[in-house]
């Protein structure tokens, strides 16, 4: 085939199976999916990945594997989440319609993630089942109060595509209540939380952890109470803060500032390298799925050993891989830096790592040196 | 918790155990080998009252000579460097657990380390800093000028758990100047300082009446402050943050002591890289990479290779690797946590990915063990020194390795080399200018002698306060 030739039949099967996707997506969670569907689905994936992206394919022939040589999805190579930094991994012909950015950290110089998103339809259909069954399983519209920029202000932000498109869908009005920045517009926080207790319909409040310590230890600022029937989506953890304080005291603080019992706070998991997410069910299965994160259907998660990358036992700790379908348009077999462990396919997180630093005085060499010269 | 169980603390003396609540902690560094520590929950209180009697016991240490305290010291450390002995061997049980390192490891850390704990080398460290050891004793004339060297009232030390040995190596100093020591070692060195102290209680009770040995959690904020309100000397060892807290919470009265973040090298001349030697010096090499898992600021992390040698940089990357196959049968790497295989994994992932687009070259133990070589012609991001992970980078000249120092500013420390012949002290004139402190072979770089200029200083030195009489 000629350059072009290859360039149309890259274009040909994405699109295909994109559309594919899409519409499986779009039956929602409860669509019954075998191992066979997703294996398929996972091995045209792959195929599709390793023909469009060069520099995946180098790394998948220098381990010996192709489209042909892998028995099961399991078998095909995972790229380092860290790898988005360095490399542009784009697996369809043409302009990206977006490209989303990791947060910065606060050693500000790091080079951030590049997720180069070819299709945007494929990442909304992806994203909305999950959200609609973890925070709105009663399906009635409501108001949105977002701790989380608007996606106008943060292009890069793929936490802000998500709630802007969710909020197309199912918000009555959605208050942006923080800058690019993240600084929080108190006194449109303060008239909105008088609107909403006037008319004391239930909300949705959503925000990184950081954004609600930031709310909650400013001298003045107000989170609640907000009405019954309220809920709330907590992402992020606190990748880079130099602060930190432990889950559980933040949802205490939440619950006493809005008035919404803390088993109503769900807590979302994702990653700029993965356009899916997973939530805790709390409000579908209450409190004793605090801590559980369930992925959809198309989103398979494992827990590998650190040394051999084989699974461990279910419920024993272990490097966290996804294999996500909704990746298409990039690499979706992803090895992150988190660590925890799965049960019946749900996952369990034992610790965010921040770039887990070497024990002791010892440092990684290249990490100073590019300190010093974030310093100039 | 089920399993073995250690008493992870010395309270000194008077102390009654009887007054505090006792906690189990995980000491197999959540390795799941069944070992748990047992040390007390501490008070700001009962911190004070520990220091109050570290205090009261100063008089009895203050009063006897820095020979006589030297050989005490010589004489408990040399029990752990005796096969025979019960606290070597209670030693080496309760290592590879508690520091996360194989069983040979641990021997191979202890021997290293203990090698410097006799009476002869304690001896030599005080007359490497001394000119007149009597200055630690009282007034001294020492070339016309009467001064005596006085060590601090109370000397807290914080240290890290990374490298196993250090603890004891530093409660040894402080106490050969005769500072009633509180030591509070890093969960991965909590054992030998433990040991050291108990069998210096066997030994020398009025010596051992001027140590304690404690373990907090890293962040107790209270803790940390009762203790370092009373010091005069504060010595910290970790990372650049914790150096910093402990700095901002010592009072300013007190002298800190930071052994901050360092970072380690090495390079290759080409007089080392005929085919005939490099298969030695590539050993060396792993050695000093492979002791402690690489978890030492000694450790080399980058090492430069002149290409003007018989064995271009990429080649010799291919027979260190070997070279570390090798050591890792008779010096396996410790157990990996999940965390740190995180960390392993993405380098090693990122590097692979590089060498697929022909920006490196990649060799690793694979599933069975944690060393990773890398060789690179230029700095390639993602960089970590976990697992005995080890960077190879061309270098046209020796003289061009002070240009890359440059960027390390504050943190460097050891340079390794070797086949560098007659260049070496020009070279090393000029990398000592860039901050690095020590210069040293290879074979010697993971375990530098007791009277190492520690980070640019003379241990002992660092600690003492010197007083000269003036008379008319």
């Amino acid at each position: 085939m000629s350059a072009d030739e290859n360039d149309a039949s890259t274009s040909v099967t994405f699109t295909k199976l994109a559309k594919e996707l899409e519409g499986r997506f779009r039956r929602g969670l409860s669509d019954a999916w075998s191992e066979d569907d997703f294996e398929e689905l996972a091995r045209g994936v792959f195929r599709h990945q390793f023909e469009a992206c060069a520099t995946y394919q180098a790394y998948c022939r220098k381990r010996g594997v192709t489209p042909e040589s892998v028995a099961t999805w399991e078998d095909i190579p995972a790229v380092p989440a860290t790898a988005f930094k360095y490399f542009d991994f784009v697996s369809a012909h043409g302009d990206v319609e977006a490209t989303f950015l990791t947060s910065g950290t606060t050693r500000g110089e790091e080079q951030r993630g590049r997720h180069h998103v070819p299709r945007l339809d494929l990442y909304r259909a992806s994203l909305m089942p999950p959200f609609e069954a973890a925070l709105l399983p009663e399906r009635r519209p409501l108001r949105f109060l977002s701790l989380v920029p608007d996606p106008k202000t943060v292009p890069e932000s793929s936490l802000s595509f998500m709630v802007g498109a969710a909020a197309e869908t199912w918000a009555t009005e959605t208050h942006w209540l923080v800058d690019e920045a993240g600084n929080v517009d108190a006194a449109a926080l303060g008239d909105v939380l008088d609107l909403i207790a006037a008319s004391g319909e239930p909300v949705l409040l959503l925000g990184t952890a950081l954004a609600f310590v930031h709310v909650l230890e400013s001298d003045g600022n107000r989170l609640g109470p907000l009405p019954e029937g309220s809920r709330i989506m907590e992402t992020g953890g606190f990748k880079g803060a130099r602060r930190t304080v432990s889950r559980e005291r933040l949802y205490d603080q939440i619950a006493q500032a809005t008035g919404v019992p803390s088993e109503r706070v769900v807590n979302e998991y994702g990653m700029t390298e993965l356009l899916s997410q997973l939530y805790e069910p709390v409000l579908a299965e209450g409190s004793e799925s605090v801590g559980v994160h369930v992925p959809p259907p198309w989103l398979r998660v494992r827990a590998l050993d650190p040394l051999t990358l084989r699974p461990v036992a279910a419920g024993q700790d272990g490097i966290l891989a996804y294999f996500d379908l909704a990746n298409l348009g990039s690499i979706s077999h992803i090895l992150t830096e988190d660590v925890g462990s799965v049960v019946n396919g749900r996952m369990r997180l034992r610790g965010r790592a921040s770039g887990a630093e070497p024990r002791g005085c010892s440092r990684a060499m290249d990490d100073l040196m590019t300190a010093a010269e974030g310093h100039r | 918790m089920t399993g073995r169980r250690f008493e992870a603390f010395v309270l000194g003396p008077g102390a009654s155990t009887g007054e505090l609540t006792m906690l189990e902690i995980d000491g197999a560094a959540g390795s799941g080998q069944g070992l748990s520590l047992v040390v007390p929950e501490l008070s700001p209180d009962s911190v004070r009252g520990l220091i109050r009697r570290l205090q009261e016991g100063a008089d009895a240490l203050v009063c006897r000579s820095v020979s006589d305290i030297t050989e005490v010291l010589g004489r408990v450390g040399e029990r752990f460097g005796d096969e025979a002995d019960e606290v070597r061997r209670e030693a080496l049980a309760l290592l590879p657990a508690t520091a996360g390192v194989s069983d040979a490891m641990a021997r191979a850390i202890l021997d290293g380390m203990a090698a410097d704990w006799t009476h002869k080398r304690l001896r030599a460290l005080v007359a490497a800093e001394f000119e007149d050891p009597a200055a630690l004793d009282g007034i001294t004339a020492i070339r016309g000028r009467e001064v005596m060297a006085v060590g601090p009232r109370l000397c807290v030390q914080i240290v890290s758990g990374s490298v196993p040995g250090v603890g004891v190596s530093a409660l040894i100093r402080s106490l050969i100047v005769k500072a009633p020591t509180l030591l509070k070692p890093g969960l991965g060195d909590v054992v030998l300082p433990v040991l050291f102290a108990r069998a210096l209680r066997a030994e020398d009770e009025g010596i051992a009446n001027a140590l304690a040995v404690v373990y907090w959690p890293g962040g107790s904020t209270a803790l940390e402050a009762a203790a370092l309100a009373e010091a005069d000397v504060v010595t910290v060892y970790g990372s650049d943050d914790t150096v910093a807290s402990v700095r901002a919470a010592a009072p300013p009265t007190a002298r800190v002591v930071g052994y901050h973040h360092r970072v380690s090298l090495g390079v290759i001349g080409r007089e080392a890289l005929a085919s005939e030697t490099v298969g030695d010096v590539a050993a060396h090499v792993a050695r000093s990479v492979g002791m402690f898992d690489q978890r030492g600021c000694v450790c080399p992390q980058v090492i430069y290779v002149e290409r003007s040698g018989a064995t271009e940089p990429v080649g010799f990357a291919e027979v260190l690797a070997e070279a570390l196959a090798e050591l890792e049968t008779r010096l396996p790497s410790g157990p990996l946590s999940p965390e740190e295989g995180a960390v392993l994994q993405q380098m090693r992932g990122n590097a692979e990915l590089m060498a697929a687009t022909g920006r490196a070259t990649v060799f690793h133990g694979g599933d069975e063990a944690s060393w990773s070589v890398i060789s690179e012609t230029d700095a390639l991001p993602g960089a970590s020194c976990l697992g005995r992970s080890v960077r190879v980078r061309p270098l046209r000249d020796a003289t061009d390795l002070a240009g890359e120092l440059g960027r390390l500013q504050g943190h460097l420390q050891t340079v390794a080399y070797a086949g560098l012949g007659e260049r070496l002290s020009a070279l090393a004139a000029d990398w000592a200018r860039m901050g690095v402190s020590r210069v040293a072979p290879f074979w010697d770089v993971s375990f530098p002698p007791p009277w190492w200029l520690h980070d640019g200083r003379g241990p002992l030195q660092e600690l003492v306060r010197w007083v000269e009489i003036d008379r008319p």
